[in-house]
């Protein structure tokens, strides 16, 4: 009997939400060839099962068990180009997932892969960082600064040697596309630390990956040492080594100065800035340290041109955006579209709406330091420059939708809790400020604040923001800040008269 | 299962640790790397027994204040034995706006203990994590490392009953 191929996504969402248990239950069948691929990051239809027909993929969505011999017999599944959460996207760095199997160079390379390392081969460094110049690229990991400026530093500073770093310390709750792409499309972000170590004739390269994500870091070990085997590890005819390190919980070593602290083997301590790390980072050397994504997204730049990559988006925010939707819409899932669109489109368009029986009360983008935004503000354009217009952030592009029962004040708390929990201690204003507001905080929640006291978190605010070392201090207010805003009932509702 | 295996290790502790030590020792001219060292040593015992703190600090040629410092920063290195299973649960935002706090309750009323404590038999130790990346299918709970989402309150008695 031939066996049938079906393609189930192994990435640890998909297998969280049902397609481990099918992959189990289904392993043992003579008539079944199970491809595992990573995820198209609908997670809403996860577990999804796919299977070629002549012209297209056909899809299976919420897949139980019990519904194989309807997909062997071909029944019922629809074509995954007619899905629209999908259709409507415009990928690009994401344009293998669900398609390929993660560590097979041979379908990365069958879909174009390395096709940006052989063109940066084939020029100079400096014609590189023109090109990265050309794609006004901003880093993908929240600070949004222009990749090329780091780039020409690291290139231009004398060095015995000099690193790259992928920052993979995706520690922003909401958001998980570098571990999409750590999972399931490895060897794109090994070819952008390549493109990168070309471009500042760097030597060894590492990738800080978060404790949380062990699915990630396997498959990053598997596709080095297959680009290593296939000899895809050299820059200029010397060896570039990556080397994969594990972080332990902290989320401050997400900013790029602990994070080294972290990689030397210190406290995740924050470092005074300048120098920057392009002038002096890892063990005092010319270091870029670039989100997981930014990497990611390099390959095509350098493939298809800077030019390619600038007309898409906006005038200040180029290429696209991939945004990681999660909280209480009907269809969380990953999202790559050229920036632009407006965020009430996005939860429209994409999440349609609130989950069943919900009714928005807040959206948070931008990881929990991010700004909240209530239905009267959905409008804005997601770009850099209307968020930063706004006192928002885009960050690492997470959107948290939460719905009216939740505790505006409680959520507040959270929030500062969790900075006071993982400030790294170096800077007062941070270390002392967010367990200062944490407390009025609470007070307010006992019933024991004043209206001094909500002054006097303002204040505390400002405070923070202006004077922090990083940006986990001057971030840290604006939640809580916005919240009080937004929702000034909820604060003021609860204080001692 | 991975609970007996840890102890079958433990017992072994005092020649395998010296060898990982020895091995970890900064080869001429390299740096020390404390955090290096801890991972090693948490993934041999599950914990990291401050008892070790000496000859960790040995090994790297650093201070004891050191060794402690590193280990004290960050949150996933554990100082005391863990229960069998590793029981995580996240609260995340997402998490948070799908409603972990009543999954939460759910797996407190059923084991008895709080968030960062063990079951008295040594069974599950429960532990809070901030987010673990599975923010389009919450609520997560993540046991001995198999994630497990959209966990409902009414999944926790069935889903802890696999670990034993």
């Amino acid at each position: 009997m031939s066996r049938i191929r079906l393609y189930l996504s192994n990435d640890t969402s998909s297998c969280a939400a049902g397609a481990e248990r099918l992959a189990e239950a289904w392993r043992q069948r003579s008539d079944v060839e199970l491809v595992r691929t990573s995820s198209r990051g609908a997670f809403y239809l996860e577990p999804m099962v796919e299977r070629e027909s002549p012209e297209v993929r056909l899809a299976w969505c919420q897949v139980t068990a019990d519904d194989l011999p309807k997909i062997l017999a071909g029944n019922g599944g629809i074509p995954v180009s007619t899905i629209p959460f999908l259709s409507r996207q415009t990928r690009h760095t994401f344009v293998s997932f669900g398609v390929t199997e993660p560590l097979s160079l041979e379908a990365y390379l069958a879909q174009g892969g390395f096709a940006g390392l052989r063109a940066a081969r084939q020029v100079s460094p400096s014609a590189i960082i023109q090109e990265i110049k050309t794609s006004r690229l901003r880093g993908r990991g929240g600070a949004a600064f222009p990749v090329w400026k780091k780039w020409e530093v690291a290139a231009t500073t004398t060095a015995d040697r000099k690193y790259v770093v992928a920052n993979a310390d995706e520690g922003d709750a909401g958001t998980y596309c570098d571990r999409m792409i750590m999972e399931g499309d490895p060897f794109r972000l090994i070819e952008g630390m390549l493109i990168c170590a070309r471009a500042i004739g760097a030597s060894a390269g590492y990738i800080y990956c978060r404790q949380e994500y062990p699915a990630a870091r396997a498959s990053l070990h598997a596709a080095i040492l297959a680009a290593d085997t296939a000899g895809w590890l050299e820059s200029d005819g010397r060896p570039f080594t990556i080397e994969v390190v594990s972080g332990a919980g902290s989320y401050v070593c997400g900013e790029e100065t602990a994070l080294l602290e972290s990689l030397e083997g210190r406290r995740g301590v924050v470092r005074a800035r300048p120098p920057h790390p392009a002038q002096s980072g890892l063990y005092g050397q010319p270091t870029i340290v670039s989100n997981v994504l930014t990497f990611a997204t390099i390959p095509n730049i350098l493939a298809r041109g800077g030019a390619w990559h600038a007309s898409l988006g906006t005038e200040g925010s180029r290429g696209t955006i991939a945004l990681q939707l999660g909280g209480r819409v009907k269809q969380p899932g990953l999202i790559e579209i050229p920036f632009g669109l407006t965020l009430r489109a996005v939860l429209d368009q994409f999440g349609q709406g609130m989950a069943d029986g919900a009714r928005l009360k807040a959206v948070q983008v931008g990881g929990p330091l991010g700004s909240l935004f209530t239905d009267a503000q959905l409008d804005i354009p997601i770009c850099f420059d209307a968020f930063a217009k706004a006192d928002a952030i885009l960050g690492h592009g997470g959107i948290v939708v939460f719905d009216d029962e939740t505790d505006i004040l409680e959520l507040s708390r959270h929030l500062m809790a969790f900075v006071a929990d993982e400030s790294c201690g170096k800077c007062v204003p941070c270390r002392i400020g967010s367990l200062r507001a944490r407390e009025i905080l609470e007070a307010i929640q006992q019933g024991q604040a004043t209206a001094a006291d909500l002054s006097l978190l303002t204040e505390l605010g400002d405070t923070m923001k202006a004077t922090s070392l990083c940006g986990l201090g001057a971030r840290a207010p604006y939640p809580v800040l916005s919240a009080l805003e937004q929702f000034p009932v909820e604060f003021r509702s609860r204080l001692r008269s | 299962m991975l609970g007996s295996m840890r102890y079958a290790v433990k017992t072994l502790l005092p020649n395998v640790l010296d060898d990982l030590l020895t091995r970890a020792r900064p080869t001429q001219g390299a740096p020390p790397n404390i955090l290096r060292v801890l991972h090693a040593v948490h993934d041999l015992c599950g914990y990291i027994d401050q008892q070790f703190i000496p000859a960790i600090a040995h090994s790297q040629g650093v201070t004891e204040a050191d060794v402690a410092g590193v280990l004290s920063y960050y949150p996933s290195l554990n100082i005391q034995p863990v229960g069998r299973h590793r029981l995580q649960i996240c609260l995340g935002e997402s998490c948070l706006a799908n409603r972990c706090d009543q999954v939460v309750e759910a797996i407190q009323s059923k084991l008895g203990i709080d968030l960062g404590q063990t079951t008295p038999d040594g069974r599950f130790t429960l532990e809070p994590v901030s987010c673990v990346g599975n923010c389009a299918v919450s609520p997560s709970v993540r046991i001995d490392g198999e994630l497990q989402g959209r966990v409902r309150p009414s999944d926790v008695a069935s889903l802890l009953d696999r670990y034993r």
